[in-house]
């Protein structure tokens, strides 16, 4: 059964997050981060814990960029830096997000 | 250990045991049989606190009402703490004493929005005691807090054993804050509007990786700009609030919202609600120089 219809919370299936949308939430997150962290090349979760050091607005602005770019609202509940950072357990998020949308393709 | 190590050892344990156990006002004539003493201590501060007002011209203060204003300022300074003492008291709510809430349909009215209300306050005695009250009347608030006491008091003795203690009695009595230092705080306080609900913070304090600088009552002072980030990203509304008074008589006035100007771009934002926000604090100071805290690090 659909689980927005069962009423089932969603949180993401990491396993099941594609490639696709990981690699969305990456550009979004180089885009929006450039002014804060720095030019090193450190893994996703690395540049998300230096950005919010120094300046954790910037982690605001990529949720914003984030929401802009999948055109939703992330539930307040997941408002949470852990899973922010989590990169295929934000993607499933998304996707399973988008898939609930009326007139979306699952 | 040090005179000041002493004094705090006296407040964190016999005078917070008075509180545990509900008396309010035996906490109360302590602190008014302290207050010379307590004058006399701070004879240095005051001073300070005398300097900062005359060199503050816009706040029109005159030297003879400095000598009163800042002898107004130790003692509520002073009866401040004696109600941080009150508010740890699990009988707290039985000890505080509202005069009034004005404006509620101003809060009412920001809430109905549904995108959470930004509190805006400065830093004034009454604040933390007006917050507690409505908490309990069902208006809990989410403060933003900087963790470090705001203050360099302690001996080697007192830093190691009573630093602590105090912090853990801060936290005890501000009740539920997010620290501007835990990871992700700022989805912290989004989360908070986005769920309707309310997020106090004090305008004047100085924390934060991005700042600004603008004129307070004639003098440059820096702002924090995280909050215009916050509002512009979250859409939600801004209400002032002034705190005046102590435990014994309190009151809390809401003034109506603030009207953002609203542009997409930061620092824009910014430049064009900056202005109202300083003023709105700036009248709530000129108004009430004694309840104001943060005449020393003006």
């Amino acid at each position: 059964m659909d689980e927005f219809l069962s009423g089932a919370p969603v949180d993401g299936n990491p396993a099941a997050a594609s490639r696709d949308t990981m690699g969305r939430i990456q550009k979004v997150f180089v885009d929006s981060l450039r002014a804060s962290a720095g030019e090193r090349d450190l893994p996703y979760e690395q540049k998300l814990d230096e950005a919010d050091s120094v300046d954790s607005i910037a982690v605001l602005e990529f949720m914003a960029a984030v929401e802009k770019e999948f055109g939703m609202a992330i539930e307040s509940e997941f408002l949470d830096f852990d899973f922010l950072r989590d990169l295929p357990r934000l993607a499933s998020y998304l996707e399973e997000r988008m898939g609930r949308r009326p007139g979306s393709q699952t | 250990m040090t005179v000041n190590d002493l004094l705090w050892f006296l407040y964190l344990y016999p005078l917070r045991m008075l509180s545990v156990v509900g008396r309010r006002g035996l906490i109360y004539g302590i602190g008014r049989l302290a207050e010379p003493f307590v004058q006399f201590r701070a004879r240095e501060r005051r001073n300070l606190v005398m300097r900062r007002m005359l060199a503050a011209q816009c706040a029109g203060i005159t030297q003879d009402q400095a000598l009163k204003i800042s002898r107004q300022f130790i003692a509520n300074s002073n009866f401040r703490m004696l109600d941080d003492l009150v508010l740890s008291s699990p009988s707290f709510q039985r000890m505080l004493r509202c005069e009034g809430v004005q404006g509620i349909e101003h809060l009412e009215r920001a809430k109905s929005a549904g995108k959470g209300v930004i509190v805006l306050t400065a830093h004034f005695c009454a604040c933390r005691i007006a917050k507690r009250h409505l908490a309990t009347i069902g208006y809990p608030m989410l403060s933003v807090r900087d963790p470090r006491p705001p203050g360099d008091w302690w001996g080697r003795l007192g830093r190691r054993i009573l630093e602590p203690r105090y912090i853990e009695l801060l936290q005890a009595v501000i009740g539920e804050a997010v620290y501007v230092h835990d990871r992700g705080f700022t989805l912290k306080i989004v989360q908070r509007l986005r769920s309707g609900g309310l997020v106090n913070i004090h305008f004047d304090g100085q924390s934060g990786a991005r700042a600004v600088q603008w004129p307070l009552l004639g003098v440059p002072r820096w702002f924090s700009t995280g909050i215009f980030d916050i509002i512009r990203l979250s859409g939600c509304a801004v209400l002032p609030m002034l705190c005046l008074g102590r435990s014994t008589a309190f009151r809390i006035v809401f003034g109506p919202m603030l009207d953002m100007v609203q542009v997409s771009e930061r620092d824009e934002f910014v430049r064009a609600n900056l202005p109202s926000f300083v003023q709105t604090i700036e009248q709530q100071i000129r108004d009430n120089p004694g309840e104001w805290e943060q005449w020393t690090s003006f």
